[in-house]
């Protein structure tokens, strides 16, 4: 009880400050793959922050931010290189990747946030609450808060939203997990609405929180038509003004906008820059000044950088390889396990060039996150090729195993992974320590297309995946462990006690009772393994010297927020040298 | 010369009908269903049935192309899955910036490998001959995309004297678009340059060996005359047909520069639209792609013609080797 008291307080990023001299040179040799060297620096020093956590410094920060005694400059400009473009920023049409969803924190801000302890809570609007059986959300909007077109957000908006564009035939947010779930939005008065559930969800808030809550004018949706996806109009601390297409685009400050004082900078210029070196480079020549990362590799080679200041968000999704686990050998929990003691992920870790930025994940969750088990991560089958070879030798020399060989004969199965040169790489070790422990593993490179496809339709033995979610954790958990005929369950697997945990979980509005209730779930998937996982996701935000505020926003209480996940920046925030 | 065109056409059309049912097969050839890649894996089957309907999916092949080779040629390529925007818009709206890095490439490339190699072939041989060689095909050999990063990694991060990344429209402001042009362009005129030198040596050569030049220095006129004004055209051919080539295929280097340097032109719009697979502006661009491969090399007959009286009168057949001999 006390480590996971811990957990709540401790931040699910972490800040590092690096002086180290490279010259250009150097970076080149680092693109081709050499980057030993660099590694260990960097885990010497991370891995240590990332086990210690870091509770004072920075909530301390955040509150000086929200006070404004520290005085952050206000004025000022900067430009943020991003990993990918979004292709229309109207919610319901765009899809908003990570990079996207960081650009709409400067246009749009949020209905609900989630806090510091991960729980959520109301940032645009003023108030949310749901009735006894979860099935009514009714939401409170702040008075005089209007568009940056002049409409006001009101009930009405709210409804329109919902009608005209978030639940519309062609909206991507109208599927169950987002907005399909909402059978109608009623008018309270003036500022309140309620959103009626067609099912009891007691993790709906969750959904506002993400794009379904961005808060955009109707009114000028509805004027630009076709073109609503390329005018953003929102009530965020800054204004669209340009935007040229996988270019750049230009937002400025919010001279009305709701939060006095806020936000610090008069201009932001969001580049995506696709390619990893080039966008290392640009932020090197100071054509960027504050850089998105969102992959494990780029996260150790920023961490090189001299002059800038690293803030590093540990997800809760993982890599890892998925089982079917309704049909031999997988139905057996005696090889999923052994497979699982088999590897050895820091090597994963070290062919995919994350060394000193990851640990090992026993779990999809983050270590620095509140729904982060530490019995589950007790449970989870570690390196240990003995007991791999244990548990393999009870289940070869079981006369009823359920593959039907003969006593004796060795598991075998297939293992598919997407086509790419680090996956094959990847692929090949988990062969190699598969078969150390006497596993025959045929190894199959697929398409992307059909790789979905099969786990879909659960046509495959083992194949590499990605699983968790940095969502809610019910609405991960229920479509991939609830119901095995689910195309979402790919593992097929699940459990009575899992299914009434989850029942329980759908039904409990009370954070600290939910969580509770997760991490027994993830209790459940060490000791069953339908999955081994190999290492968290990893973002970072890097922002030169002279740039703060990258992870210091509040909600308009005072209450501290998440900081950056998912290179998700509250822009309004970011402020430049006092 | 009408006659060269009228020999030339009906092979141009011929060309671009396969290219066209190429491109639109090649979509159709991908393994997995091109609704559920749209879609994503979250998509439901309901949504992935509409878009089989919506993109014709069931119907039978042949009526496919026909629907879709009837809506491209009057300038429909459909809508992109990405934007909704109609798919030749977006490639309109790149295409400058794609056409001006590239263009600028080869006038670039031009402008040094012509001197170059008229100074190589003039002294065979020599010092000079040989460090232009090896640096040539030192070049030829860099990948573009290490010509691209070194460029990055001296002039924009070392110098401090060009932008690493970006782009600024020719008609924002012409200043800040060379700029930013500039460095993409030399990473592209590299490769060129090497082999257009390279090319234009080797002809230079051939026609510096032929009677009527050694007929002109008898005659005492001088070196520099005699290489620019008697030997360049007549060795102008194989160069012709290679920039032409190279224009055709300004796309496959852009694909590698737009997205090292970060440019919105249709290079980047290519492999970002293949990896977010819309199948339309994938499909679109391969047409565009090769329709204007077709047309460039159809226009390098043409100048052959210009070039060469003889090509006009035998409609098109050039004999190589004969010119001049």
């Amino acid at each position: 009880m006390t480590s996971s008291k811990a957990d709540t307080t401790r931040r699910p990023w972490r800040r590092t400050r690096r002086w180290s001299v490279i010259v250009a040179a150097a970076l080149v040799a680092a693109a081709c793959g050499s980057g030993d060297d660099s590694d260990e620096s960097v885990s010497s020093d991370g891995a240590a922050e990332t086990i210690d956590g870091d509770n004072a410094e920075p909530s301390s920060e955040a509150t000086t931010a929200g006070n404004g005694s520290d005085d952050p400059a206000r004025g000022g400009s900067i430009s943020v290189g991003l990993e990918a473009e979004t292709d229309s920023w109207l919610p319901g049409e765009g899809q908003y990747s990570f990079s996207g969803q960081s650009v709409a924190m400067a246009i749009y801000d949020p209905l609900l946030k989630r806090d510091v302890n991960g729980e959520i809570r109301p940032y645009l609007a003023a108030g949310i609450e749901v009735n006894d059986d979860l099935t009514e959300w009714t939401l409170t909007l702040r008075p005089d808060v209007t568009f940056h077109d002049g409409t006001p957000l009101n009930a009405d908006a709210v409804v329109r939203m919902f009608e005209d564009y978030l639940s519309t035939e062609t909206s991507n947010l109208g599927g169950d997990g987002q907005m399909g779930q909402v059978d109608h939005v009623e008018i309270v008065d003036e500022l309140t609405v309620t959103y009626v559930l067609s099912e009891p969800n007691a993790a709906f808030s969750d959904v506002l929180s993400g794009p379904a809550g961005y808060a955009f004018s109707p009114d000028a949706a509805d004027a630009a038509g076709p073109d609503a996806g390329a005018q953003p109009v929102g009530t965020g601390p800054f204004v669209f003004e340009s935007w040229q297409r996988d270019s750049q685009l230009t937002v400025v400050r919010n001279e009305d906008y709701w939060q006095p004082g806020l936000p610090y900078l008069d201009s932001i210029t969001f580049r995506p820059i696709p390619d990893v070196e080039s966008r290392l480079q640009s932020l090197i020549a100071g054509d960027v000044q504050v850089l998105s990362s969102l992959t494990a590799d780029t996260a150790a080679r920023v961490a090189e950088l001299d002059g800038v200041t690293d803030h590093v968000h540990i997800g809760n999704s993982t890599g890892g390889v998925i089982l079917n686990t309704l049909n031999p050998p997988f139905d057996d929990v005696r090889v999923r396990k052994a497979l699982a003691h088999a590897v050895d992920v820091d090597a994963i870790i070290e062919v995919s060039g994350a060394a000193g930025i990851v640990e090992p994940a026993t779990q999809t969750y983050g270590p620095s996150d509140p729904y982060y088990s530490t019995e589950a991560a007790e449970l989870y089958p570690t390196y240990d090729p003995e007991q791999a070879e244990e548990h393999l030798a009870e289940y070869v020399n079981d006369p009823d195993r359920s593959d039907g060989k003969a006593v004796g004969e060795p598991v075998s199965f297939r293992y598919d992974c997407v086509t790419d040169p680090i996956n094959r790489e990847v692929s090949q070790l988990f062969q190699a320590y598969w078969s150390a422990v006497g596993i025959d593993v045929e190894l199959r490179e697929v398409e992307q297309a059909t790789h979905i496809e099969e786990a879909r339709s659960k046509d495959y033995e083992a194949k590499c995946y990605r699983m968790g979610s940095d969502d809610d954790p019910y609405r991960d958990l229920a479509r991939t462990f609830y119901d095995s005929d689910d195309p979402y369950a790919y593992t097929g697997f699940t459990s009575d006690e899992l299914k009434s945990l989850l029942d329980q979980i759908r039904v409990e509005p009370e954070f600290e009772a939910r969580r509770e209730l997760v991490l027994e779930t993830s209790k459940i998937m060490a000791e069953e393994v339908p999955q081994l996982v190999t290492y968290n996701t990893v973002s970072t935000v890097t922002a030169q010297d002279g740039v703060s505020g990258i992870t210091d926003w509040v909600f308009p209480d005072g209450t501290a927020g998440n900081g950056a996940p998912n290179t998700i920046v509250m822009w309004a925030f970011v402020h430049t040298a006092t | 010369m009408l006659r060269l065109i009228g020999r030339r056409l009906p092979v141009v059309v011929a060309t671009l009908l396969c290219v066209s049912f190429l491109t639109f097969m090649l979509t159709s050839l991908l393994p997995g269903d091109p609704a559920r890649s749209i879609l994503g894996e979250q998509a439901s089957d309901e949504a992935v049935a509409a878009v089989r309907e919506d993109l014709h999916l069931d119907d039978p092949l042949p009526s496919r192309y026909v629907r879709w080779l009837g809506d491209a040629v009057q300038g429909d390529l459909g809508r992109s899955f990405r934007t909704n925007e109609p798919v030749l818009d977006t490639i309109a709206e790149r295409a400058p910036v794609t056409l001006e890095i590239g263009l600028l490439a080869t006038a670039i490339a031009l402008l040094v490998a012509v001197p170059l190699a008229a100074i190589s072939a003039w002294r065979v041989d020599s010092k000079l001959d040989r460090t232009i060689m090896t640096a040539t095909f030192g070049m030829q050999a860099l990948p573009s995309f290490v010509v691209a990063l070194g460029l990055i990694v001296i002039v924009a991060v070392r110098l401090d004297w060009l932008p690493a990344t970006g782009w600024v429209r020719l008609t924002d402001d012409l200043g800040g678009n060379l700029k930013t042009a500039i460095l993409p362009a030399l990473a592209m005129a590299a490769g060129e340059c090497a082999v257009f030198t390279r090319i234009q040596r080797a002809d230079l050569i051939t026609t510096l060996e032929q009677d009527s030049i050694t007929m002109a220095r008898s005659k005492g006129i001088s070196s520099t005359r005699i290489l620019f004004r008697h030997a360049l055209r007549p060795s102008m051919f194989s160069l012709l047909t290679v920039v032409g080539v190279q224009i055709g295929a300004i796309l496959s280097g852009a694909v590698v520069v737009e997205t090292l340097f970060a440019l919105p032109g249709v290079g980047r719009l290519l492999v970002d639209s293949i990896s977010q697979r819309d199948l339309m502006v994938v499909q679109g661009l391969a047409l565009l792609v090769a329709a204007s491969f077709v047309i460039v090399n159809f226009l390098v007959d043409i100048a052959y013609g210009l070039l060469d009286p003889r090509v006009r009168e035998n409609g098109g057949r050039r004999r190589r080797g004969s010119a001049y001999g």
